[in-house]
Protein backbone atom coordinates (compact mmCIF):
# COMPACT_ATOMS: atom_id res chain seq x y z
CA UNK A 1 0.00 0.00 0.00
CA UNK A 2 1.42 3.36 -1.00
CA UNK A 3 0.97 6.24 1.45
CA UNK A 4 -0.34 8.58 -1.25
CA UNK A 5 -3.06 6.13 -2.29
CA UNK A 6 -3.94 5.61 1.37
CA UNK A 7 -3.97 9.36 1.98
CA UNK A 8 -6.33 9.92 -0.95
CA UNK A 9 -8.58 7.20 0.48
CA UNK A 10 -8.66 8.87 3.91
CA UNK A 11 -9.40 12.27 2.38
CA UNK A 12 -12.19 10.80 0.25
CA UNK A 13 -13.84 9.29 3.34
CA UNK A 14 -13.11 12.13 5.80
CA UNK A 15 -15.80 14.53 4.60
CA UNK A 16 -15.42 17.84 6.41
CA UNK A 17 -13.45 16.43 9.34
CA UNK A 18 -10.14 18.01 10.35
CA UNK A 19 -6.97 16.12 9.41
CA UNK A 20 -3.57 16.71 11.03
CA UNK A 21 -0.54 15.45 9.09
CA UNK A 22 2.92 14.53 10.29
CA UNK A 23 5.82 16.55 8.91
CA UNK A 24 7.49 15.64 5.62
CA UNK A 25 5.88 13.27 3.11
CA UNK A 26 2.66 12.88 5.14
CA UNK A 27 2.07 16.62 4.95
CA UNK A 28 3.20 16.87 1.31
CA UNK A 29 0.93 14.03 0.23
CA UNK A 30 -2.05 15.38 2.16
CA UNK A 31 -1.58 18.63 0.28
CA UNK A 32 -1.34 16.85 -3.08
CA UNK A 33 -4.36 14.70 -2.22
CA UNK A 34 -6.34 17.95 -2.25
CA UNK A 35 -6.04 21.01 -0.07
CA UNK A 36 -8.83 21.71 2.41
CA UNK A 37 -8.95 24.42 5.07
CA UNK A 38 -9.36 21.69 7.66
CA UNK A 39 -5.97 20.18 6.75
CA UNK A 40 -3.39 20.95 9.43
CA UNK A 41 0.03 20.56 7.85
CA UNK A 42 3.09 20.37 10.08
CA UNK A 43 6.56 21.42 8.99
CA UNK A 44 8.59 20.78 12.14
CA UNK A 45 7.92 19.71 15.75
CA UNK A 46 8.58 16.07 14.88
CA UNK A 47 6.55 13.78 17.11
CA UNK A 48 3.74 16.19 17.91
CA UNK A 49 1.23 15.36 15.15
CA UNK A 50 -1.03 13.22 17.34
CA UNK A 51 -0.51 15.56 20.32
CA UNK A 52 -1.88 18.42 18.22
CA UNK A 53 -4.77 16.20 17.14
CA UNK A 54 -5.43 15.31 20.80
CA UNK A 55 -5.57 18.99 21.73
CA UNK A 56 -8.10 19.51 18.95
CA UNK A 57 -10.16 16.48 19.96
CA UNK A 58 -10.59 17.61 23.57
CA UNK A 59 -11.62 21.06 22.34
CA UNK A 60 -14.32 20.23 19.79
CA UNK A 61 -17.08 17.68 19.34
CA UNK A 62 -16.04 17.07 15.73
CA UNK A 63 -14.02 14.02 14.79
CA UNK A 64 -10.31 14.65 14.36
CA UNK A 65 -8.01 12.52 12.22
CA UNK A 66 -4.25 12.33 12.82
CA UNK A 67 -1.98 11.02 10.05
CA UNK A 68 1.16 10.24 12.03
CA UNK A 69 4.32 8.27 11.20
CA UNK A 70 6.12 5.44 12.97
CA UNK A 71 9.44 7.29 13.37
CA UNK A 72 7.74 10.43 14.61
CA UNK A 73 5.47 8.64 17.05
CA UNK A 74 8.46 6.73 18.44
CA UNK A 75 9.86 10.13 19.37
CA UNK A 76 6.79 10.96 21.47
CA UNK A 77 5.31 7.62 22.52
CA UNK A 78 4.08 9.23 25.71
CA UNK A 79 1.33 10.87 23.72
CA UNK A 80 -0.19 7.43 23.09
CA UNK A 81 -0.49 7.09 26.87
CA UNK A 82 -2.00 10.57 27.14
CA UNK A 83 -4.59 9.67 24.49
CA UNK A 84 -5.35 6.53 26.48
CA UNK A 85 -5.73 8.61 29.63
CA UNK A 86 -7.95 11.24 28.01
CA UNK A 87 -10.07 8.77 25.98
CA UNK A 88 -11.22 11.30 23.37
CA UNK A 89 -14.13 9.59 21.65
CA UNK A 90 -13.68 11.74 18.56
CA UNK A 91 -10.01 11.01 17.79
CA UNK A 92 -8.79 8.68 15.05
CA UNK A 93 -5.02 8.18 14.84
CA UNK A 94 -3.69 6.59 11.67
CA UNK A 95 0.01 5.73 11.74
CA UNK A 96 1.73 5.45 8.36
CA UNK A 97 4.18 2.70 9.30
CA UNK A 98 6.92 2.24 6.69
CA UNK A 99 9.22 0.69 9.31
CA UNK A 100 11.93 3.19 8.46
CA UNK A 101 13.07 6.78 8.71
CA UNK A 102 12.40 7.43 5.06
CA UNK A 103 13.57 11.02 4.87
CA UNK A 104 16.95 10.46 6.50
CA UNK A 105 18.32 7.60 4.44
CA UNK A 106 15.81 4.76 4.91
CA UNK A 107 17.29 3.55 8.19
CA UNK A 108 15.07 0.85 9.76
CA UNK A 109 12.86 2.16 12.56
CA UNK A 110 12.03 0.25 15.74
CA UNK A 111 8.85 -1.08 14.13
CA UNK A 112 11.10 -3.06 11.75
CA UNK A 113 12.79 -4.57 14.78
CA UNK A 114 9.92 -5.73 16.92
CA UNK A 115 8.02 -2.68 18.21
CA UNK A 116 4.27 -3.05 17.61
CA UNK A 117 2.65 0.36 17.97
CA UNK A 118 -0.87 -1.09 17.91
CA UNK A 119 0.01 -3.20 20.94
CA UNK A 120 1.49 -0.15 22.62
CA UNK A 121 -1.80 1.65 22.02
CA UNK A 122 -3.76 -1.32 23.33
CA UNK A 123 -1.66 -1.38 26.49
CA UNK A 124 -2.35 2.34 26.93
CA UNK A 125 -6.10 1.62 27.16
CA UNK A 126 -6.95 2.79 23.66
CA UNK A 127 -10.07 0.69 23.09
CA UNK A 128 -9.97 0.34 19.30
CA UNK A 129 -6.72 -0.66 17.63
CA UNK A 130 -6.04 -2.27 14.27
CA UNK A 131 -3.19 -3.04 11.91
CA UNK A 132 -3.95 -2.96 8.19
CA UNK A 133 -1.77 -3.65 5.18
CA UNK A 134 -3.88 -2.91 2.12
CA UNK A 135 -6.34 -0.28 0.94
CA UNK A 136 -9.40 -2.50 1.32
CA UNK A 137 -8.61 -3.23 4.96
CA UNK A 138 -7.84 0.42 5.64
CA UNK A 139 -11.11 1.53 4.05
CA UNK A 140 -13.08 -0.99 6.07
CA UNK A 141 -11.50 -0.13 9.44
CA UNK A 142 -11.54 3.61 8.81
CA UNK A 143 -15.23 3.57 7.86
CA UNK A 144 -15.94 1.75 11.12
CA UNK A 145 -13.84 4.31 13.03
CA UNK A 146 -15.92 7.13 11.56
CA UNK A 147 -19.08 5.43 12.79
CA UNK A 148 -18.04 4.13 16.21
CA UNK A 149 -16.76 6.09 19.17
CA UNK A 150 -13.01 6.10 19.69
CA UNK A 151 -10.32 6.75 20.38
CA UNK A 152 -9.09 4.72 17.43
CA UNK A 153 -5.50 3.80 16.67
CA UNK A 154 -4.90 2.30 13.23
CA UNK A 155 -1.44 1.20 12.14
CA UNK A 156 -1.30 1.19 8.33
CA UNK A 157 1.68 -0.66 6.94
CA UNK A 158 2.89 1.21 3.87
CA UNK A 159 5.64 0.94 1.29
CA UNK A 160 7.87 3.91 0.70
CA UNK A 161 7.72 5.34 -2.83
CA UNK A 162 9.22 8.37 -4.52
CA UNK A 163 8.58 11.63 -2.75
CA UNK A 164 6.16 14.22 -4.07
CA UNK A 165 7.09 17.90 -4.40
CA UNK A 166 7.25 19.72 -1.07
CA UNK A 167 3.93 21.34 -0.19
CA UNK A 168 3.83 25.12 0.38
CA UNK A 169 5.39 25.83 3.78
CA UNK A 170 2.72 27.99 5.40
CA UNK A 171 2.49 27.26 9.13
CA UNK A 172 0.70 30.48 10.05
CA UNK A 173 -1.80 30.20 7.21
CA UNK A 174 -2.38 26.57 8.11
CA UNK A 175 -3.40 27.18 11.71
CA UNK A 176 -5.43 30.32 11.14
CA UNK A 177 -7.30 28.79 8.17
CA UNK A 178 -8.29 25.91 10.42
CA UNK A 179 -9.12 28.16 13.37
CA UNK A 180 -11.32 30.32 11.17
CA UNK A 181 -13.09 27.25 9.81
CA UNK A 182 -13.99 26.22 13.37
CA UNK A 183 -14.78 29.65 14.78
CA UNK A 184 -16.86 30.71 11.79
CA UNK A 185 -19.41 28.00 12.53
CA UNK B 1 -6.32 36.76 46.00
CA UNK B 2 -3.08 34.82 46.43
CA UNK B 3 -0.69 34.27 43.52
CA UNK B 4 -2.31 31.00 42.48
CA UNK B 5 -5.81 32.49 42.46
CA UNK B 6 -4.52 35.49 40.52
CA UNK B 7 -3.26 33.23 37.73
CA UNK B 8 -6.53 31.30 37.61
CA UNK B 9 -8.49 34.55 37.36
CA UNK B 10 -6.27 35.85 34.54
CA UNK B 11 -6.72 32.62 32.59
CA UNK B 12 -10.48 32.99 32.95
CA UNK B 13 -10.38 36.66 31.97
CA UNK B 14 -8.62 35.62 28.75
CA UNK B 15 -11.00 32.72 28.18
CA UNK B 16 -8.12 30.24 28.37
CA UNK B 17 -9.76 26.97 29.29
CA UNK B 18 -7.46 24.26 27.92
CA UNK B 19 -4.46 23.72 30.18
CA UNK B 20 -1.76 21.17 29.35
CA UNK B 21 0.87 20.52 31.97
CA UNK B 22 3.50 18.30 33.45
CA UNK B 23 3.03 18.19 37.23
CA UNK B 24 5.31 20.27 39.47
CA UNK B 25 5.05 20.52 43.23
CA UNK B 26 5.80 24.24 43.42
CA UNK B 27 2.99 25.27 41.09
CA UNK B 28 0.62 22.54 42.18
CA UNK B 29 -1.34 25.21 44.03
CA UNK B 30 -2.38 26.62 40.65
CA UNK B 31 -2.91 23.40 38.77
CA UNK B 32 -4.94 21.96 41.68
CA UNK B 33 -7.28 24.96 41.48
CA UNK B 34 -7.52 24.45 37.71
CA UNK B 35 -8.26 20.77 38.08
CA UNK B 36 -11.06 21.46 40.54
CA UNK B 37 -12.67 24.16 38.39
CA UNK B 38 -15.12 23.00 35.71
CA UNK B 39 -14.24 26.04 33.57
CA UNK B 40 -10.99 24.29 32.67
CA UNK B 41 -9.97 21.09 30.93
CA UNK B 42 -6.63 20.06 32.41
CA UNK B 43 -4.62 17.58 30.34
CA UNK B 44 -1.75 15.80 32.05
CA UNK B 45 0.98 15.36 29.44
CA UNK B 46 3.86 12.92 29.62
CA UNK B 47 6.43 15.51 28.51
CA UNK B 48 6.48 19.25 28.04
CA UNK B 49 6.81 19.32 24.26
CA UNK B 50 3.72 17.14 24.12
CA UNK B 51 1.92 19.71 26.27
CA UNK B 52 2.85 22.40 23.72
CA UNK B 53 1.41 20.28 20.91
CA UNK B 54 -1.84 19.72 22.82
CA UNK B 55 -2.17 23.45 23.49
CA UNK B 56 -1.57 24.32 19.83
CA UNK B 57 -4.20 21.79 18.82
CA UNK B 58 -6.74 23.44 21.10
CA UNK B 59 -5.91 26.86 19.71
CA UNK B 60 -6.23 25.54 16.15
CA UNK B 61 -9.90 24.76 16.72
CA UNK B 62 -10.69 28.01 18.51
CA UNK B 63 -9.94 27.36 22.17
CA UNK B 64 -7.34 29.39 24.03
CA UNK B 65 -4.77 27.22 25.78
CA UNK B 66 -1.86 27.56 28.20
CA UNK B 67 0.95 25.29 29.39
CA UNK B 68 2.38 24.79 32.89
CA UNK B 69 5.82 23.29 33.41
CA UNK B 70 9.08 23.53 35.32
CA UNK B 71 12.23 25.08 33.83
CA UNK B 72 13.75 21.62 33.33
CA UNK B 73 10.76 20.81 31.16
CA UNK B 74 11.21 24.05 29.25
CA UNK B 75 14.40 22.43 27.99
CA UNK B 76 12.28 19.56 26.69
CA UNK B 77 9.98 21.90 24.82
CA UNK B 78 12.35 24.19 22.92
CA UNK B 79 11.93 22.57 19.51
CA UNK B 80 8.15 22.59 19.84
CA UNK B 81 8.29 26.33 20.48
CA UNK B 82 10.84 27.00 17.75
CA UNK B 83 9.36 24.87 14.98
CA UNK B 84 5.64 25.00 15.77
CA UNK B 85 4.55 27.92 17.95
CA UNK B 86 6.84 30.58 16.51
CA UNK B 87 6.38 29.91 12.78
CA UNK B 88 2.64 29.31 13.23
CA UNK B 89 2.32 32.38 15.50
CA UNK B 90 0.36 30.72 18.28
CA UNK B 91 -0.31 32.72 21.45
CA UNK B 92 0.34 30.05 24.07
CA UNK B 93 1.18 31.42 27.56
CA UNK B 94 3.84 29.36 29.31
CA UNK B 95 3.77 29.30 33.11
CA UNK B 96 7.20 28.11 34.19
CA UNK B 97 8.43 27.28 37.67
CA UNK B 98 11.91 28.78 37.40
CA UNK B 99 14.48 26.69 39.25
CA UNK B 100 18.08 27.60 39.93
CA UNK B 101 17.53 30.84 41.83
CA UNK B 102 17.88 31.79 45.51
CA UNK B 103 17.04 28.78 47.66
CA UNK B 104 17.81 26.15 45.03
CA UNK B 105 18.98 22.97 46.72
CA UNK B 106 19.68 20.77 43.68
CA UNK B 107 22.78 21.28 41.52
CA UNK B 108 21.08 19.40 38.68
CA UNK B 109 18.42 22.11 38.41
CA UNK B 110 20.74 25.09 38.24
CA UNK B 111 22.03 25.09 34.64
CA UNK B 112 18.66 24.60 32.94
CA UNK B 113 16.94 26.93 35.35
CA UNK B 114 19.47 29.68 34.77
CA UNK B 115 19.48 29.21 30.98
CA UNK B 116 15.70 29.31 30.58
CA UNK B 117 15.41 33.09 30.20
CA UNK B 118 18.49 33.43 27.92
CA UNK B 119 17.00 30.74 25.66
CA UNK B 120 13.66 32.59 25.62
CA UNK B 121 15.60 35.70 24.61
CA UNK B 122 17.36 33.83 21.81
CA UNK B 123 13.99 32.59 20.57
CA UNK B 124 12.69 36.15 20.63
CA UNK B 125 9.97 35.25 23.13
CA UNK B 126 8.87 37.79 25.72
CA UNK B 127 9.09 36.72 29.36
CA UNK B 128 8.21 38.13 32.75
CA UNK B 129 9.54 37.00 36.11
CA UNK B 130 7.40 36.97 39.23
CA UNK B 131 9.22 37.15 42.56
CA UNK B 132 6.31 38.35 44.67
CA UNK B 133 2.62 39.20 44.40
CA UNK B 134 3.17 42.95 44.03
CA UNK B 135 1.40 44.12 40.83
CA UNK B 136 1.16 40.49 39.87
CA UNK B 137 -2.43 40.74 38.63
CA UNK B 138 -1.45 43.53 36.24
CA UNK B 139 1.67 41.71 35.07
CA UNK B 140 -0.12 38.43 34.34
CA UNK B 141 -3.10 40.13 32.71
CA UNK B 142 -0.75 42.29 30.64
CA UNK B 143 1.36 39.29 29.67
CA UNK B 144 -1.70 37.46 28.37
CA UNK B 145 -2.81 40.55 26.44
CA UNK B 146 0.65 40.85 24.87
CA UNK B 147 0.66 37.12 24.11
CA UNK B 148 -2.51 37.47 22.03
CA UNK B 149 -1.68 40.80 20.40
CA UNK B 150 1.76 39.52 19.35
CA UNK B 151 0.43 36.04 18.52
CA UNK B 152 3.49 34.39 20.04
CA UNK B 153 4.08 32.46 23.25
CA UNK B 154 4.85 34.52 26.36
CA UNK B 155 6.59 33.01 29.37
CA UNK B 156 5.64 33.85 32.95
CA UNK B 157 8.50 32.63 35.12
CA UNK B 158 7.56 31.96 38.73
CA UNK B 159 10.40 31.84 41.21
CA UNK B 160 10.85 30.25 44.57
CA UNK B 161 10.46 33.72 46.09
CA UNK B 162 6.90 33.80 44.76
CA UNK B 163 5.66 30.31 45.47
CA UNK B 164 7.89 29.09 48.29
CA UNK B 165 9.84 26.56 46.28
CA UNK B 166 10.08 22.84 46.11
CA UNK B 167 9.72 20.83 49.26
CA UNK B 168 13.18 19.24 49.54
Amino acid sequence: MLRFDATKLIVSLAGDRAIVANLGPSTDELWHAGHRDKNFYTYGSMGLCSSIALGMAVSTDEQIISLDGDGSLLMNMGTIATIGREQPRNLIVVVWDNEEWGQTGHQPSHTAKGTDLAKVAESCSIPHTATVSDLEELASVFRTALEEEGPWFIVAKIEEAGYMPVAPIEPELTIYRMRDSFMGQ
Amino acid sequence: MNWAETIVQALKDWDTSLIAYVPDISIDRVTSLIEADPFFHLVSASREEEAIGIAVGGYAVGRNAAVFMQSSGFGNSVNALASLCIPARTPIPLFINLRGGPGEFNIAQVAMGRSTRPILDLLGLVHFTLEDEYKMDRIVDGALKLCHSNRQPVAICMTQLLHGGKIA
